[in-house]
């Protein structure tokens, strides 16, 4: 690399315009002499060390260029211009040379620096402490967005009821034969806790005091007299839903769940409704979605129907509604209760109820995620 | 509900497959659980004539008969009366198959070599040995020879399980099932000609003149309890002999799911799964006096029963009794002592209505699910008494030869029923959406033996007047007709429709976006939620150090519990969360924090107990194992405190935590949690006592909050400015006496210094230099001025400041 290659021009044409006056021309010879050395001594410095030696040899209080300089003054004086100018632009030159030189090492330096410097990316990086939602609640937050997206609200009831609240106002008089079919656990003769969700479809009513619409679903805990198994757990959770407005209709019911269940378990999600029976709705209709394993071809988990049993539902019964404080003639409504454990154990796949309540890290775990 | 297909087929011609049917009653309500293909596997069995029949060279009750299959002849040692020469009889060969495989070879009978055997009906439906009395199957004349026994006896079957619910009483029985069948296929319905006289609405539900209570020189029936009983109808037959069905008839029972006894009995099981009705038989010769009671039973009455159990009564339950006392469990099961055996010669039939609620109360009580019970537990048709009695007679008498008595009597203080309701469509236009026409409804509720009068217009709607029949006890108003009307016109057949977006939604309050908030910042914090039963047992809460004087020892309990283990209702999260602790310790997990949100209950003055919503913590073991870049992260007090003061930081409440928290709580490692002048919660380490009574090994720490308080107290932040100088950090080390708290330290700092955004504790050290009995604590005091640079002498007048502070009110000595 030639560090000082343009001022060897310049050189070259002061060459031509000046005349033979020796002790210019000596001074032009010890000029180029000088600068071919330090081309050659910036060129052979190869760390930021040796350099620095070079830059004292020429550039220093006592180094040959400030003699250089020093010798200008003995030229003929109509010279002293023409090689002050030369000596000066020589030394402009060769800081320039030596700073470029100097940013080359540095760089140098650094790069045989990050070249040493070298991690093992396949290491395992330093992992911060990572939290999980319990599956019911992933479950729900999801189930919770769909519905608020359909213009729905939160309802949250208490889980310890009266009979009234729990059966009676919901058209279960004591001794009807549906509940049976709901084992309940009393806490006294009056009190209970509750077998569904259903009983905030009362209160939630109430509470909006006649306002319509009513659109809000009921999440929680319910509990039944059953015991432990892969089905079955005397404590579980579920959603209810109502809605309550003018000219609501089965249609809309239909309308409503599939949103939701194409929502939760997908797109290609099916629906069917069959007649069924709930003293708190009529028609009552018990909804099945097309199955999450083999999405309606017929598995072990669908018993070959390709349907799922997920959720009852109908219209809201006349007496229902006139028990929230509403008028069944002037509106109408739809309900549906389902189980929130089996709507997260079929979305993820989770045979057994239990592994739910036993919270065994290894279950936890899976559920890491956003 | 059990329905072969054979049987339903004979009073409604279906051209669905079973399973084309099966689809078709699930999707119209009545549900079919499951479909299967029952089979009697009979390989060998053919028809065979007895062409001769010798006596036994030795036994005098054997006889050795010769028969013909007609492509081979075969010697068979027999004691069935049966056994006589030109009779028709099935044969099974040897090394022929009979049902739990049962194999025949040739043997010797007492010397006689017998090559197969002749079959009773016990032999070839359940592979059993025959029963006393049975004879062998006869055949009827002209059946060809070698005909295998398949071809004559029709054995194989579908059958459908039905799970119904309780509204669906009117298919409790093949011939409900049949109607609706009949219904959705179209194709007509075939009543056995009794049964047509059935008009399903009509006048079998009254009394004929000729049925009188009091039948002549027989048993008067007296309706004691007409509110359990308000209807008995009774029948003699008289003349019968012990006999067993057709086995044509035994096998339809074994397919609904029923066994086989005898003629009379399993008549009246047959009529009960043809009509629905229960029926039940009496040896008449047995029953004591002339009257037959429908009583509540009377207090330490008891009756053996017909599964030889002695049961002992109570007031609330109906019994049948005679003048020596009860004879049957109303509609559950009748008693041994009048039970119809071989004897019997004379029978009374009952066919009665029990009311629902105390028969299903006896059933429950008694343990005792019979098919009788699980009919009249439901409501039945209150009209199906006479013709299923008449029905059940006649099956007898053709079966045993009996003759029953033109009368029978009937007890009756039922009103006469006569639904008629007004029905509208304006209902479907309201509840259903589709329009479905007034024509159409017609005709839907024709097909189901409705009576539905004229079509009147009514402004917009049409209107008709629709008589209901008894039987269809689970229509009471139009919006019962309503869903008829959608169930037949098919549930699939509504389109899906969306609400209206009008409404906009979203979480109901603050504190439900604040409780979801809540749980995320835990999860942020590494935190695994748990869902934990909310049922406990008193020495789950025994077991955390609570005594009856502590608030949380003395929980909701439940009335009647499963078991002792779920009897109560939780007080704490932290029985649950220890238990999951436990949980993962004995899987070996080295460790976890874990947290629940949930309700407790307490009693109260109420008639409801008290609902709180908390937030429970549990932490243990190592929370991050050591690996090659860092240390291992312990489960500690101060870890799960950093969690809490986190917590409660970033809801932007003020908190402090004041020494010694209550059981389960070690009582030196342990804090209340006080904010707002209100204790909010406790955490701590696990008493050690606690530790051994749950069987947790190391060292746990745990605590609570109150969810409904924090969120009440929770505060949005607010924006301060942000200074443009420098902020600047200077350390102190003071050495107080080892009681003196830490917080009383930071405290004074605070309230001294001036400029001061935070003081950070950075070491804790109490071994020499530092005195014996003394703690040195190290803070590292952050300065941030709003309006200039502190300088070195701003900063070392706060330090003088400070350092005065603490030696006058934490007697502090500054060490550095
Ligand atoms: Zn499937």
């Amino acid at each position: 690399m030639d560090y000082l290659g343009d001022i060897s021009i310049a050189h070259a044409k002061g060459g031509r315009r000046g005349k033979a006056v020796i002790p210019s021309e000596t001074m032009r010879d010890q000029i180029d002499d000088l600068q071919r050395r330090v081309s050659k001594e910036i060129e052979e410095a190869g760390t930021l060390a040796e350099l620095d030696e070079v830059r004292i040899k020429y550039l220093g209080k006592k180094g040959e260029l400030t003699n250089l300089l020093k010798a200008v003054g003995s030229l003929p004086k109509e010279e002293r211009p023409e090689f002050g100018a030369k000596v000066n632009s020589l030394r402009e030159a060769i800081e320039t040379g030596l700073r470029e030189k100097s940013g080359y090492l540095d760089r140098k330096a650094l790069d045989e620096k990050v070249r040493r410097e070298v991690a093992d990316v396949t290491l395992p990086g330093n992992l911060p402490e990572i939290g999980s939602l319990h599956p019911i609640t992933k479950a729900l937050r999801e189930i919770v967005q769909i519905f608020y997206g359909m213009g729905f609200t939160v309802y949250e009831s208490r889980e310890a009821e009266t009979d009234e609240m729990n059966f009676v106002k919901l058209n279960l008089a004591p001794g009807h034969p549906a509940r049976d079919a709901q084992d309940t656990l009393y806490l006294t003769d009056t009190t209970l806790l509750r077998t569904h969700t259903s009983p905030g479809q009362i209160r939630g009513m109430l509470e909006m005091e006649g306002r319509l619409p009513v659109r809000f679903i009921v999440p929680g805990r319910v509990y039944r007299r059953d015991p432990f198994d892969a089905s079955h757990s005397p404590v579980f959770h579920q959603v209810e839903g109502l809605v309550i407005d003018r000219h609501i209709t089965f249609e809309d019911l239909k309308g409503c769940f599939l949103e939701f269940a194409r929502g939760f378990f997908g797109p290609d999600t099916q629906i069917r409704l069959r007649p069924s029976y709930f003293p708190f709705t009529e028609p009552s209709a018990e909804i099945d979605v097309s199955c999450t394993i083999c999405r309606g071809r017929g598995c072990q988990v669908c018993s070959r129907t390709g349907w799922l049993e997920l959720s009852g539902a109908g219209m809201v019964h006349p007496r229902v509604i006139r028990n929230g404080g509403y008028d069944p003639e002037e509106v109408t409504g739809f309900a549906f209760g389902f189980g929130l454990d089996r709507a997260a154990m079929l979305k993820w796949g989770i045979d057994d109820l239990r592994v739910l309540f036993e919270n065994d890290l290894r279950f936890l775990t899976q559920f890491e995620g956003l | 509900m059990k329905v072969p297909w054979k049987w339903l087929n004979e009073y409604v011609e279906l051209d669905w497959t079973p399973e084309e049917a099966c689809e078709r009653l699930t999707l119209a309500g009545v549900k079919v659980e499951e479909l299967t293909y029952e089979k009697v596997d009979l390989s060998g069995v053919v028809s065979a004539l007895v062409e001769d029949v010798s006596p036994h060279p030795s036994r005098p009750d054997l006889r050795v008969g010769l028969l013909s299959t007609g492509t081979g002849r075969f010697t068979v040692v027999s004691g069935a009366p049966g056994l006589l020469k030109g009779n028709m009889v099935l044969l099974a060969v040897p090394g022929s198959r009979l049902p739990g495989g049962m194999a025949v070879e040739t043997k010797s009978v007492a010397g006689v070599e017998s090559q197969g055997m002749v079959v009773c009906s016990n032999e070839i439906l359940a592979g059993a040995e025959h029963r006393p009395g049975e004879d062998i199957i006869l055949l009827p004349a002209g059946i060809p020879l070698g005909l295998a026994a398949q071809e004559i006896i029709d054995l194989d079957d579908w059958v459908m399980d039905l799970d119904l619910t309780v509204n669906y009483s009117h298919c409790l029985s093949i011939l409900g099932v049949a109607l609706e069948a009949s219904v959705l296929s179209g194709k007509p319905l075939k009543l056995p000609s009794l049964l047509e006289k059935w008009d399903w609405a009509g006048p079998w539900g009254s009394r004929r003149p000729e049925d009188d209570p009091e039948m002549p020189g027989e048993w008067k029936i007296e309706l004691a309890d007409p509110d359990l009983c308000p209807r008995y109808v009774g029948k003699l037959v008289r003349g019968v002999r012990q006999t067993y069905s057709p086995p044509e008839i035994e096998r339809r029972l074994m397919l609904a799911g029923m066994r086989p006894i005898s003629a009379i009995v399993d008549a009246t099981n047959y009529v009960m799964l043809e009509t629905g009705q229960p029926l039940h038989a009496f040896d008449a010769d047995k029953l004591e006096g002339r009257v037959i009671w429908a009583r509540r039973a009377k207090r330490g009455e008891a009756i053996e029963t017909l599964d030889g159990e002695e049961r002992p009564l109570d007031e609330g339950m109906l019994v049948i009794a005679d003048a020596h006392g009860p004879v049957a469990v109303a509609g559950v099961m009748g008693g041994a002592r009048t039970e119809v055996s071989g004897e019997t010669r004379n029978i009374l039939l009952e066919s009665a209505f029990f009311a629902p609620i105390p028969t299903r109360r006896a059933s429950r009580k008694l343990r005792l699910r019979t098919e009788a019970a699980l009919r009249f537990e439901k409501t039945l048709d209150p009209t199906a008494q006479p013709v299923a009695i008449e029905r059940a007679a006649g099956l007898i008498s053709e079966y045993t030869g009996g003759v029953p008595e033109p009368a029978r009597s009937d007890a009756n203080v039922m009103e006469p029923v006569n639904k008629s309701i007004l029905f509208s469509t304006r209902v479907i236009k309201r509840a259903l959406g589709a329009p479905i026409s007034a024509g159409r409804c017609r005709e839907i509720f024709e097909s189901l033996r409705f009576a539905p009068g004229p079509v009147t217009k009514v402004g917009e709607w049409e209107t008709m007047e629709v008589t209901v029949p008894p039987r269809r006890v689970d229509i009471e108003e139009e919006i019962d007709l309503c869903e008829e009307i959608a169930r037949h016109h098919g549930y699939h057949n509504f389109e899906p429709r969306l609400l209206s977006p009008a409404t906009p939604g979203g979480p109901p309050s603050r504190e439900y976006v604040w409780s979801d908030k809540l749980k995320d910042f835990l999860v942020s914090m590494g935190g695994r939620e748990v869902v934990t039963t909310s049922l406990l047992s008193q020495e789950d809460l025994n077991a955390m150090g609570w005594d009856a004087g502590d608030a949380r020892g003395t929980p909701v309990p439940l009335q009647d519990p499963l078991s002792s283990n779920e009897s109560v209702l939780r007080t704490s999260l932290l029985p649950g969360l220890l238990r999951v602790v436990f949980r993962n310790q004995s899987v070996r997990m080295p460790g976890g924090f874990f947290w629940e949100t949930g309700r407790v209950f307490y009693p109260s003055a109420e008639e409801l107990p008290l609902e709180a919503l908390q937030l429970g913590l549990a932490m243990y073991g190592n929370l991050r194992e050591a690996s090659w870049v860092e240390g291992s992260l312990e489960a500690t007090f101060y870890r799960l405190k950093g969690v809490v003061e986190a917590l409660l930081r970033l809801m932007g409440l003020e908190a402090s935590f004041l020494p010694g928290a209550s059981m389960p709580f070690h009582p030196g490692i342990s804090a209340r949690v006080v904010a707002g002048h209100s204790t909010v919660g406790e955490i701590g380490e696990v008493h050690p006592l606690v530790m051994r009574n749950l069987n947790l090994t190391g060292r746990c720490a745990t605590g609570w909050l109150s969810i409904e308080a924090i969120l009440a107290m929770a505060k949005e932040k607010r924006f301060t400015p942000v200074s443009r100088f420098m902020q600047v950090e200077r350390d102190i080390a003071v050495a107080v006496d080892a009681g003196v708290l830490a917080g009383d330290v930071i405290k004074v700092v605070e309230e001294t210094a001036r400029d001061l955004a935070s003081v950070r504790v950075f070491d804790v050290y109490d071994k020499p230099p530092v005195p014996e009995g003394k703690k040195s604590l190290a803070l590292r005091l952050t300065y941030r001025p709003s309006d200039r640079t502190l300088t070195e002498e701003d900063l070392s007048t706060d330090r003088d400041r400070i350092i005065d502070a603490l030696r006058a009110r934490v007697g502090g000595e500054i060490r550095l």
